[in-house]
């Protein structure tokens, strides 16, 4: 009966692949472009890399085409000094057979929507960068020696890996100042400083508005463009969902060092993350207290900011996971810490979560 | 308080203020295990509402942090009550909020002091003290909990930016001090008729026109002057765009060490440079700024002393090359085991 199926919308439109666009979704029957990969996902999530030409989808599966590159993205490694970047070259690399799942296609199945264009991947790459770097994970200080640079490049090139599946090819510094201008950007901030305090001679409760465009400090994300409250926590319980067996998968592979105590904290942190996956699996549905007990916009906002937490705990774990697969013997218990905190935050994010109202009275001791 | 490394942060922290009628407010933060309680937990005899404001302030504080830890509980008391509008302690809270966790060090053997409110602390900027003067923590005026490390304030229209370089003076008295470089952007049209009304003035004169530094001796200005002019000549894109003010923490000294600090806080001012986590530790002169070229300075050993004793986690310390080969053995072990990096330079910029 294929004859007569027609189809309904137009095929997609797969111009700028390789250029500005790194991959998109496909319908069954779209054509893929020759020098692309197309990756294609069955109902239970298990991807099948297959040659480019006529996508076939069988009953439930969803397919992405993606170009293998070599991209090139300048990054901003911190918010306060915006005209030094660093320009990263990066491929897509062909799939690595010793690993049943590629890494780079679970980031295409948990996190992107639609389209994962060139410059929304690069904002994702240059947040998780800036976090390292706040952190101190990566070390990229002023006036930084040869051997320094090396350590860094190391680091970015297993966190890229690991985090996104991308192969960092060249990685250099440049001098943004042609493109952006420090003065510029302080003469903006002066013009809106003097709004604000106009609007407020006014009387205007600009407040909050001024809140929401001001960076918040050295560890600000880029600002992204407000989504509803449910579509966000679906988005970052999915990646929840996907994400933290695929990392405890990989964290179980790591070579440990010799001794019992890293082998128990090691042991504690795959069953402390398992039991964050059952939790996530088990998780309660926003906008429900209990059957028939509909919960307030307030305490659903509440419920998806703890969400949120628990998905930046995901994020730390992905360049945690890297950070192990790079460490030396003795830096391992410093590294083991780490984990514990993250599982913390993990845990309370998804406790937070799973209580439908914020009662949490102090204990008299 | 002895001095802290990365991994021993203190059980118990205090940090003071002084109250408006004179008494002395200690403030007493302490970590115990999370266990399902709240994240801070405050408490002052016979004032719960200072108690729920304290614990605002310090929740609201924490949103300035890069790293969330949710393992710990942080108990925050009050050993006096202070009275129901008074608000200057509420920088001694962060600040012992800070201690207990490790993220502030205070000078080691010293009671740290500070004085300041504000109603933006989720954003980390301080409005000032009740006195009208900007907020203090010991002798140092802050206008952001970044300003702590010398950072910017990454919402002011000034971008000021602090290094420090060690002073010594023989002995007892040897500190870290700063300079502060503070810049702000020339409006383009405004310089343009500047310089076609005085067009016999090069490039390098106006530029030193644009940067002052109140409070210092006539001979010390033009070295400054110059120190800056020189590096934004060799830096390439710096010149005409800013009008720069340069202070110092301690403005009654001889000789050129603090060129390398000044060159830094300026190009960190002006988003040139990598930002360390923490202070920036320079100590270094030129005879050839425009060249980039960073040349060695006396005192080398005290120095060296002065610096290992007073790092803290983040810091980075810079040092002339000429010092590499008499760094004491385990030097940069010892400041690496402190959480600060270290490199010895012969020119500034990349690598």
């Amino acid at each position: 009966m294929d004859f007569f199926t027609r189809r309904r919308q137009q095929a997609a439109d797969t111009g700028g692949l390789g250029v500005n666009l790194i991959a998109l979704r496909l319908d069954d029957g779209d054509v893929a472009p020759a020098d692309c990969t197309v990756v294609v996902f069955n109902a239970a999530g298990h991807a099948r890399r297959v040659a480019p030409g006529k996508v076939a989808c069988e009953q439930g599966e969803s397919a992405f085409c993606f170009h293998p590159g070599p991209y090139t993205i300048d990054l901003i490694p911190f918010a306060a000094a915006p005209e030094w970047g660093l320009r990263l070259r990066f491929v897509v690399d062909a799939s690595n057979p010793r690993v049943s799942q590629q890494r780079f296609d679970l980031y295409l199945y948990s996190e992107t929507s639609g389209r994962l264009p060139l410059s929304g991947f690069g904002a994702s790459v240059e947040a998780a960068l800036q976090a390292e770097l706040a952190q101190g994970a990566l070390d990229l200080p002023p006036c930084t020696a040869l051997d320094e640079w090396h350590a860094f490049r190391a680091g970015l090139n297993q966190l890229m890996y690991t985090r996104y599946g991308v192969t960092v090819d060249d990685c250099v510094p440049v001098d943004l100042g042609e493109q952006i201008d420090f003065a510029d950007i302080m003469i903006a901030r002066a013009t809106r400083a003097a709004e604000a305090e106009r609007h407020a001679a006014v009387g205007m409760h600009t407040l909050d508005e001024q809140a929401a465009d001001l960076p918040s400090g050295p560890g600000a994300m880029s600002p992204l463009p407000p989504q509803p409250t449910s579509q966000n926590d679906a988005q970052a319980l999915r990646r929840l969902f996907l994400e933290l067996p695929a990392l405890s998968r990989e964290l179980r592979l790591l070579q440990l060092p010799q001794g019992l105590p890293i082998f128990e904290q090691h042991q504690a942190m795959l069953l402390r993350l398992g039991m964050a996956s059952l939790n996530v699996t088990t998780m309660p549905a926003l906008a429900w207290a209990a059957p028939d007990q509909p919960l307030g916009e307030e305490d659903q906002h509440r419920r998806s900011r703890h969400t949120l937490v628990a998905r930046d705990a995901l994020d730390e774990a992905w360049s945690l996971l890297a950070r192990f697969q790079l460490a030396a013997d003795d830096q391992w218990p410093q590294l083991l810490d780490q984990a514990d905190r993250i599982c913390a935050n993990l845990e309370t994010g998804l406790s937070l979560r799973r209580a439908p109202h914020a009662e949490r009275l102090e204990p008299s001791l | 308080m002895t001095i802290l490394s990365v991994t021993a942060t203190p059980a118990i922290a205090e940090c003071r203020s002084i109250l408006a009628d004179g008494r002395v407010l200690t403030i007493t933060a302490s970590r115990r295990p999370r266990a399902n309680r709240a994240e801070v937990k405050c408490s002052v005899p016979g004032a719960p509402a200072v108690a729920e404001r304290m614990q605002e302030v310090v929740r609201l504080a924490r949103h300035t942090e890069a790293r969330f830890d949710s393992r710990d509980q942080v108990v925050l008391s009050m050993d006096i009550a202070p009275g129901g509008a008074e608000r200057d302690w509420e920088l001694a809270a962060v600040l012992a909020d800070r201690s207990v966790r490790g993220l502030f060090q205070p000078a080691a053997g010293v009671q740290t002091f500070a004085h300041g409110w504000s109603d933006n602390w989720h954003l980390g900027r301080l409005a000032g003290r009740a006195d009208g003067g900007n907020a203090t923590v010991g002798t140092m005026q802050v206008t952001h909990l970044g300003a702590l490390t010398g950072h910017a304030d990454p919402s002011a229209a000034v971008s000021s930016v602090r290094a420090w370089f060690p002073l010594h003076s023989g002995g007892v008295n040897d500190e870290l001090a700063w300079v502060e470089v503070s810049v702000f952007p020339i409006n383009v049209g405004a310089a343009a008729i500047d310089v076609t009304a005085d067009a016999t003035h090069t490039a390098a004169n106006s530029e030193e026109e644009t940067i002052a530094a109140p409070g210092l001796d006539l001979s010390t200005q033009q070295e400054i002057r110059q120190t800056i002019a020189g590096a934004r000549d060799f830096d390439g894109k710096g010149l005409g765009r800013w009008r720069s003010v340069v202070r110092f923490g301690q403005p009654r000294f001889q000789g050129g060490s603090y060129q390398l600090a000044l060159v830094m806080a300026d190009r960190l001012a002006r988003g040139r440079e990598f930002v360390p986590r923490g202070r920036v530790i320079a100590t270094g002169c030129s005879s050839a700024w425009h060249a980039g070229r960073v040349d060695t300075v006396e005192g080398r050993e005290p120095k060296l002393e002065l610096i290992l004793s007073q790092v803290n986690p983040g810091d980075r310390v810079l040092l002339p090359k000429a010092w590499e080969d008499g760094l004491p053995p385990g030097f940069q072990a010892d400041l690496r085991q402190k959480g600060a990096t270290l490199a010895c330079i012969d020119r500034i910029g990349m690598i």
